[in-house]
């Protein structure tokens, strides 16, 4: 018989993912993190916690969880929110936790757990390191011309991305997943009214994973890279002698953008003042 | 690093943060920013927000600093909140220096790095005024008005409203940790590392119980919303209407965007002059 | 008017139906109690009722529901949600939003309703929150939420509430004002009220009618008086009728009350029927309780502020003193906030008072940390939940001595098990038990460490009152393994029928300390308190008897006889 779970417990699974990695969130902010030579220790997040609930319930629904909470808690509520850029980690994340939530077929099997544990953070990592580099890339000039700029860039960020890969990979993904998938495993499905999942479970929208969800994490990731991008134009990330130098250009540039931003608001206001009447 | 570390932990209780966090949200509702309109608020945070990204002149960029930091002093903010902003801005830049004068950059490049800080900062701190200063459900209206999705609007009340008892919680059982485990001693150097190893462990660990604990919590709440009519209104507009229908424009409204005008108009001649 | 014809329900996997073949008539403005132990589907048979099931639980459902005629079953969730509203038993999960008014009016605009504004003011005025209307939730206290959530639920004019056991985790008080709403809101507005209690005394009070219900089926409906006073046929499905009503009984059979008198469910029909004494006399049962001399816990000056989300800090406790002898055993009482909570935090080190000092063991609490002074004290929270840190209780149970590598853990934890009677459900995980058994495991696993003093929070709160008897015995278990037990506590009969000591406890003041007898006669300190004495010392109160037990009472008429 196929199972699959109703749109209430999708909600629950949103709910249940969304509080508790914010939650999460709010500590792996306030937890400092060391540097040894250029190795960084940093407890970056706790993303064991969206990827069990990716695991045992409905990927899509813990994933986007997991992005909302993280947005809600730790950016709106600790005033940490960078606008746009916000998108690229919002993206990238329900990414790497929904790929890695549909791979696992059966929670009883550890190897799917790990192999999947581990997936999301590189999925999530190397997406997040390609948008930085192309930020750079994109954002400045003559990006080859710079003295040390593109081997800093690559190298501080592959490395960065390397870092985060192993050690919150292996430390706050691999690990904490291997341990509490068995143990979680049809203790918390029954506190949900959801039976367990196993092969016999509809994940997703019924289809195998295949071309669609491909295409579906595609776009995202443009429109992720999209997204940071048009946040952070302009933003030379090192202003050597940039393009927007020039003083009056710059002031001119950004006097029309901000009349335009205006504008558009305010005819949005004025637009939903029209409909409401 | 560790010395730093040391008195991080011993001021930072959960019980701190919780109360911090509340402050933040709930603490500063009478303030003149929390009085004004979300819109307006939104509209502001989208020019203070962007612009800078395009700005290279120091004075125009001092001048949007030191008018943020007034807003955010204006907002209230809560401590804890200011803290991370120093601690995020100093990151970004400090580590940047770093690296470029690691690969060849040289001492020049400690001017852009001001510029490049005072953009950060800016954009922070006004990001920090508005979704800060603004109580959640007004900011939550804002943001439903500009077309957010509605799942959005409510997630953010919903936070604000479920994270003072899951932080009860959470103490709860950080504590049965505390009390019935034993801790290493934070006598020597290796020990408070160990500590610092030991305090994160319990907090991944924490979570197997609370997992379990909000799951419960959970389904109550998800049936409840489903008898409250939650995704009913989701499908039918009225929501919108009546929770746009509580925002208004005032005359507060009116003097803070022309104040801000008049002080950007103020620091553009200032540099010009100069 | 709801009608149910030849209902079954059974849940996705599960081997037997939850409910079976039910029929039920439940006449418009009624007011309904359901009846019956853990598991028999009362909460079941309330979320078919709200349109739960079958629209978002799912499961097999055979048979009719009525609403006035209409077949519920095809109606729109909204059309249910405006006929019947929900209190939900853990309330607190069913508010969503951060502010009163908006959640009380959450529902209305969901479901898109026109000018809802004076009729969401109406309900909130009716539930005591008017002047609360703008404050945030964490701002309320439990009884206050409580009411919130019922606003919530009744603030769309349904003609049918239901509340799942609205008093169980209420103070006397608040149970009070509660059933005071509901009253109101049957007599004055008709609304058909359904509560699931096992309060007998609130039942034989309010209720009009009760239903029985036994492994999901309904055993029978009958007038509250009818029903209360099968006291038999009650006490085989473990519910308790009201002790004046077994009180009577037992005097029946002994022969001390005519057989064909009706048996007496509340205190004014026994003024009736027991006879009043002419003199005070006094039955309770001799207690020695010895004198003490050895402090075990010394608060000495002490003052307490917390940090408040907004203005001044505030000032719970100053110039507070108070000492604890090895071996006593102590009640604190008094309403939520008045430092119960506070007073054990600062014994087992986790709150640090600003003035003075408190001693524990001859240690002061400021130079040593939480963790350091468990080895003297031990807290057993509220809700048993959060001590489960394990993935099964004997893994709890273990943790503490393990972790502090005392080697013979084992066969102590072992020693515990026995002790607690846990042996059968050692392997499983303590969230998924029942209440008793939650309890009892987490009592097991305060006293792992052996500490001379043990402090319970609310060890009956949510219990029905089997399991609170079973917990009874399991304190008299704990008498000989910790000296000294503090118990904050609302559940009155724990106090009278344990407690040695009782500490009264007022906005962060003592204002009574003595013995069961000194606090219960001081009629000023329970009306400031708001205690609510057992039924039984009441029902003496007014027949000129001292007991505190249903036997002492009895035992009045006895010495009358002989």
């Amino acid at each position: 018989m196929k199972k699959s779970m109703t749109q209430s417990q999708k909600l629950m699974t949103f709910v249940l993912s969304m509080s508790l990695y914010g939650l999460s969130t709010l500590f792996t902010e306030l937890i400092p993190s060391f540097q040894i030579g250029i190795v960084e220790l940093s407890v970056e997040y706790f993303i064991f916690i969206p990827l069990i609930l990716a695991m045992l319930f409905d990927p899509l629904s813990a994933a986007l969880g997991a992005a909302t909470g993280e947005l809600v808690f730790s950016e709106i509520m600790l005033g940490q929110f960078g606008g746009l850029g916000e998108l690229e980690k919002f993206l990238t994340l329900t990414i790497g936790i929904y790929v890695a939530g549909r791979l696992v077929k059966n929670p009883k099997s550890i190897k799917s757990v790990a192999i999947a544990s581990i997936l999301a953070v590189i999925i999530q990592q190397s997406l997040g390191c390609i948008v930085d580099i192309l930020k750079v890339q994109f954002a400045v000039e003559d990006f080859e011309a710079v003295a040390g700029l593109p081997e800093s860039v690559f190298f501080t960020e592959g490395f960065a991305c390397l870092n985060d890969i192993l050690f919150s990979g292996i430390l706050f993904s691999l690990l904490p997943c291997m341990y509490l998938v068995p143990k979680l495993y049809g203790k918390i499905e029954p506190l949900l009214g959801v039976a367990p999942r196993d092969e016999n479970t509809v994940v997703g929208d019924g289809e195998k994973m295949g071309i669609k969800t491909f295409v579906l994490c595609a776009i995202a990731f443009v429109v992720a890279i999209g997204g940071e991008f048009m946040a952070e134009n302009g933003l030379a990330i090192i202003d050597w002698e940039a393009a927007w130098a020039g003083n009056s250009t710059a002031m001119i540039v950004s006097g029309v953008i901000a009349v335009l931003v205006i504008v558009l608001a305010f005819l949005k206001i004025k637009n939903r003042k029209e409909a409401a009447m | 690093m560790h010395k730093i570390t040391q008195t991080l932990l011993d001021k930072f209780t959960i019980d701190y943060l919780r109360n911090q966090v509340l402050k933040n949200a709930y603490g500063n509702d009478d303030t003149v920013i929390a009085g004004l309109d979300p819109r307006t608020l939104l509209c502001w945070y989208l020019f203070f927000g962007l612009i800078p990204w395009f700005l290279n002149d120091l004075i125009v960029l001092l001048g949007m600093f030191v008018f943020v930091a007034i807003t955010t002093k204006l907002a209230k903010i809560a401590p804890l909140v200011l803290f991370l902003f120093c601690l995020g801005v100093f990151c970004q830049t400090g580590y940047l220096f770093i690296a470029a004068l690691f690969f060849g950059g040289n001492l020049s490049t400690l001017y852009s790095l001001l510029v490049m800080t005072l953009k950060v900062s800016v954009c922070s701190l006004a990001s920090i005024t508005v979704f800060s200063g603004l109580n959640p459900d007004r900011l939550a209206t804002g943001l439903l008005y500009f077309g957010c999705p509605d799942q959005l609007s409510f997630s953010i009340s919903y936070a604000f409203r479920i994270l003072p008892i899951l932080m009860e919680e959470f103490q709860n059982i950080l504590l049965s940790y505390r009390l019935r485990g034993h801790s290493p001693s934070k006598k020597t150097w290796l020990g408070k590392v160990k500590y610092f190893i030991y305090q994160i462990k319990i907090i991944i660990l924490s979570f197997y119980p609370l997992m379990l604990n909000t799951a419960k919590r959970s389904r109550t709440t998800v049936e409840a919303l489903e008898l409250k009519g939650y995704r009913y209104a989701n499908e039918n507009k009225i929501v919108r209407k009546k929770k746009m229908a509580s925002l208004m424009f005032k005359k507060d409204d009116l003097i803070f965007v022309l104040i801000s005008i008049v002080w950007m108009i103020l620091c553009v001649i200032i540099s010009i002059l100069f | 008017m709801i009608e149910i014809n030849d209902l079954s329900f059974t849940y996705p996997g599960a081997k037997q139906p939850t409910l079976k073949n039910i029929h039920l008539t439940i006449e418009k403005g009624d007011f309904v109690a359901i009846i019956g132990n853990n598991g028999c589907g009362k909460s079941t048979l309330c979320k078919t009722l709200n349109g739960l099931i079958p629209r978002f639980i799912m499961g097999e459902l055979q048979g009719k529901l009525y609403f006035d005629g209409k077949d519920a079953l095809t109606l729109d969730i909204s059309e249910i949600a405006k006929k019947v509203g929900y209190v939900y038993q853990d309330f607190e999960n069913q508010i969503v939003c951060p502010t009163v008014y908006e959640d009380a009016s959450f529902a209305c605009m969901n479901y898109g309703l026109e000018n809802y504004e004076d009729n969401v003011m109406n309900i909130l005025k009716v539930c005591d929150l008017y002047s609360k209307r703008n404050d945030y939730i964490w701002q309320l206290s439990g009884g206050q939420l409580h009411l919130l959530a019922l606003a919530g639920s009744t603030a769309l004019s349904p003609e049918i509430l239901i509340l799942d056991e609205p008093i169980a985790q209420l103070d006397p008080k608040h149970a009070r004002e509660i059933y005071e709403i509901l009253k109101e809101l049957n007599e004055r507005y008709h609304k058909t009220i359904i509560v699931i209690e096992h309060h007998t005394e609130y039942i034989a009070q309010y209720c009009h009618h009760v239903i029985l219900m036994k492994d999901g089926s309904i055993m029978w409906q009958k007038p509250v008086k009818e029903a209360l006073t099968r006291v038999e046929e009650l006490e085989s499905c473990h519910i308790f009728p009201p002790q004046i009503t077994r009180a009577a009984k037992i005097m029946q059979e002994k022969n001390l009350l005519d057989s064909n008198t009706l048996l007496p469910i509340t205190i004014e029909e026994g003024q009736n029927i027991f006879t009043k004494k002419k003199h005070m006399t006094d039955c309770t049962h001799e207690r020695k309780v010895q004198e003490k001399d050895e402090r075990v816990v010394e608060f000495v000056n002490v003052g307490l502020q917390f940090r408040s989300v907004k203005g001044e800090p505030y000032q719970l406790m100053k110039d507070f003193y108070l000492n604890i002898y090895k071996g006593d055993k102590i009640a604190l009482i008094g309403s939520n906030g008045a430092g119960k909570s506070s007073l054990m935090k600062m014994m087992i080190g986790l709150l640090k008072p600003q003035v003075g000092y408190v001693n524990v063991c001859g240690e002061k609490t400021k130079h040593y940390s939480a963790e350091e002074l468990s080895k003297h004290i031990s807290l057993v929270y509220q809700n048993p939940e959060d001590m489960f840190i394990k993935d099964c209780i004997r893994g709890d149970i273990e943790f503490a001595m393990k972790e502090r590598h005392i080697k013979d853990y084992k066969d102590r934890a072992k020693k515990l098990i026995e002790l607690f009677d846990l042996q059968d459900i050692q392997e499983r995980d303590g969230r998924l038990l029942s209440g008793g058994q939650m309890r009892r495991a987490s009592l097991a696993i305060g006293v792992a460490l052996q500490p001379s003093i043990l402090l319970l929070d609310e060890p009956t709160a949510n219990l029905d009152i089997a399991t609170r008897k079973e917990i009874m015995r399991t304190l008299d278990i704990l008498k000989d393994v910790v000296e000294t037990v503090v118990i904050a506590t609302h559940d009155m009969q724990l106090v009278c029928d344990w407690a040695e000591r009782i500490i009264v406890l007022s906005s962060g003041y003592i204002v009574k300390d003595g013995q069961r007898h000194e606090v219960f006669s001081d009629k000023y300190v329970r009306e400031m308190v708001g205690i609510e004495p057992p039924e039984i010392f009441k029902m003496g109160e007014a027949l000129n008897i001292r007991c505190y037990e249903i036997d002492e009472f009895v035992s009045a008429y006895q010495q009358e006889e002989s």
